[in-house]
């Protein structure tokens, strides 16, 4: 990647353009004309070119990964439509990651429902249960976790799968057949994620609650009706955004939209910047996972806090 | 056999071998021509029509507008640089006019390939320029560069077939994208492009790419190529890691493609036996530079130590 190209260029003292170099790994297929001429580097002591080497190169990589993001969605508004690639791609990160997504839901909301009520026993409150559950699903868990779960299994198939087609040529293939590959490949897989993610958390947040349900019932012995009374307590006493929409509701849909994106993008930028043969497909995929997983966490933060300074909770 | 039949060896105007063939291919490439338009000029259109005619005095009319055409740059580097971690090519300068078959070869590593990269402005070069029929691509934009590709048929080492698509798909690709034809159009077209790289269409055109023999891909993908009727055919190592029949069954391909539909072509080969059947001229890449470029008889009477030891094996 860029930061190769770099660190080499510092071993060889001579006048080139970063853009050049970046071509020629593939990452700025998306186009990108950077003229960082590093021709006064010979003039540079070591240390301070190497440093200067390092600084642009991190610059590249947010340039570009930004690049790539604005591209990417700025082709969902952009002819031709690939359509059928969209659908496909639903599929793929939707619907076959509905199994793994019930599973953490239904396990996260069941082990959620039986911590808080034996802390809640301690002061006589286990009917609050689904207020807990509630509250830690829709706002946090539900999003977060099927993220990360999402993260784990479409990014890492996304990242290997462009990472193949990068190191076999296909990417090139489709550059010299005249297509975008950003529009063709990852665009597609944008909008895919941006849809999907939201309904999965649903999904994730409604089953969770389920599994708070069998726990209180069962283990606690809470009347169902109970339960769910305190959940929609929950969910209403929080507020509403333009009146009807439940603030939790904002919040708890917000996130996986953005996570969506996130995923999508990260998993695209380290697959098509893939270098080295097979050994690299692999190294894309361990980093998109490893990514994509921390600046979920990170992201969840900052919208959090965000959005509870622009909601009127309470 | 030994059909050695290049434009050098073909006198202007001389009649086609297999008229029947030739006309028919002609004429398919001409109507196929006038949808994406400004191809050929009118002149040589109706220079082809009314020589298929036999209308002796329009051709005659026409005929030094065609012979003109005929001696056009189609491809061309001038004084070109590239550099990543290293100098790769150094003030390189190639010209292919048009029908002409160039060759590229040298030792691994020399650029060879990087030097398509060049011709289809995936790569940028540092210093000089690239032109394609007159146009100097080094300076277009990446969406002007993807309509400028569209004029050329890249065939990559390892074919570069997109493994997720059948191969009807991957040939009907660049129609999908670029035409208006219809469904049954397009089966039409691929049928006929994989019947002139000798595959039965009935058989492969469900099969998935890995499925086929390193041959039949290759094949596949020089009618992926071709699919588009393109003016300039870029072979990478066509018959590279291919038995010595298939090599052959290639070559032929690649020498039927230029004299049947008149393309000009890009080689880059290591197989000694089939650049002197296929090329018009040769070029040789060694440290950087083009240290020979001339007719593959003139390579073989150079008394240069380097191409003795190059063709060493003959």
């Amino acid at each position: 990647m860029v930061g190769q190209a770099s660190r080499a260029v510092g071993a060889q003292p001579r006048p080139w353009s970063v853009r050049t170099a970046a071509l020629g790994t593939g990452l700025a297929l998306s186009g990108l004309d950077r003229t960082c001429t590093t021709s006064d580097r010979t003039r540079l002591p070591a240390l301070i070119a190497r440093l200067n080497d390092a600084a642009k190169s991190k610059v590249l990589t947010f340039q570009e990964y930004f690049v790539l993001a604005g591209k990417s969605i700025r082709f969902i508004f952009a002819r031709p439509f690939y359509a059928q690639d969209v659908v496909q791609q639903m599929d793929e990160i939707g619907v076959k990651s509905l199994g793994i997504v019930l599973l953490t839901g239904l396990f996260t909301g069941m082990v959620l429902a039986l911590q808080s009520s034996v802390q809640l026993k301690t002061f006589g409150a286990t009917m609050y249960i689904g207020n807990l559950v509630a509250a830690s699903m829709i706002r946090e868990l539900g999003p977060v976790l099927a993220g990360l779960m999402v993260a784990g299994r479409v990014g890492s198939g996304i990242a290997a799968q462009l990472g193949s087609m990068r190191v076999t040529e296909q990417i090139d293939a489709l550059n010299t057949l005249g297509t975008d590959p950003i529009k063709k490949l990852v665009t597609p897989r944008v909008l895919a994620a941006l849809i999907m993610l939201p309904v999965l958390t649903i999904i994730n947040d409604f089953i969770g609650i389920i599994g708070g349900n069998v726990i209180a019932s069962f283990v606690v012995g809470l009347p169902s009706t109970q339960y769910w009374r305190t959940v929609w307590d929950q969910i209403a006493s929080d507020g509403f955004t333009l009146r009807y929409i439940p603030n939790d509701f904002v919040q708890g849909l917000s996130k996986p939209f953005v996570f969506g994106g996130l995923i999508a993008i990260t998993a695209c930028y380290f697959g098509l910047g893939t270098t080295g043969g097979t050994e690299g497909v692999g190294q894309s995929t361990t980093r998109t996972v490893v990514m994509t997983s921390i600046l979920i966490l990170i992201v969840d933060y900052f919208i959090t806090q965000l959005l509870l300074s622009l909601l009127a909770y309470g | 056999m030994d059909d050695r039949d290049t434009p050098t060896n073909v006198p202007p105007g001389a009649p086609p071998d297999r008229p029947s063939e030739v006309e028919r291919r002609r004429e398919g490439a001409d109507d196929r021509r006038v949808p994406t338009g400004e191809r050929k000029s009118a002149a040589v259109r109706s220079a082809i029509r009314s020589e298929l005619e036999g209308d002796a005095a329009a051709a005659d009319a026409a005929a030094p507008v065609a012979r003109e055409r005929k001696k056009a740059p189609v491809v061309e580097l001038r004084h070109v640089s590239l550099a990543f971690e290293r100098p790769i090519l150094e003030d390189i300068s190639l010209i292919a006019h048009e029908g002409e078959t160039i060759v590229l070869v040298g030792e691994s590593g020399t650029g060879k390939s990087t030097a398509l990269k060049l011709i289809l402005r995936l790569l940028v070069p540092d210093r000089g320029k690239v032109l394609i029929d007159g146009e100097d691509i080094t300076s277009l934009s990446f969406e002007e560069a993807l309509t400028v590709r569209q004029k050329m048929g890249m065939v990559f080492q390892g074919a570069a077939l997109f493994d997720s698509m059948t191969v009807f798909e991957n040939v009907a690709y660049p129609l999908r994208e670029h035409t208006d034809l219809n469904d049954d159009e397009i089966e039409g077209r691929v049928r006929e492009k994989l019947q002139f790289v000798d595959l039965d269409p009935d058989r492969v055109m469900e099969q998935m790419p890995a499925e086929l023999s390193g041959g039949m891909r290759k094949r596949v993908g020089i009618a992926r190529g071709m699919a588009n009727n393109p003016e300039i055919m870029l072979y990478d190592e066509p018959t590279s890691g291919l038995d010595p029949l298939t090599t052959g069954t290639i070559t032929r391909l690649i020498m039927k493609l230029q004299r049947e539909l008149g393309v000009t072509s890009v080689v880059v080969s290591h197989d000694i036996r089939s650049v002197f059947r296929m090329a018009s001229k040769v070029a040789l890449l060694h440290d950087q530079h083009i240290t020979f470029f001339g007719t593959p008889e003139e390579m073989t009477a150079s008394e240069d130590t380097y191409i003795r030891d190059f063709l060493g094996g003959l």
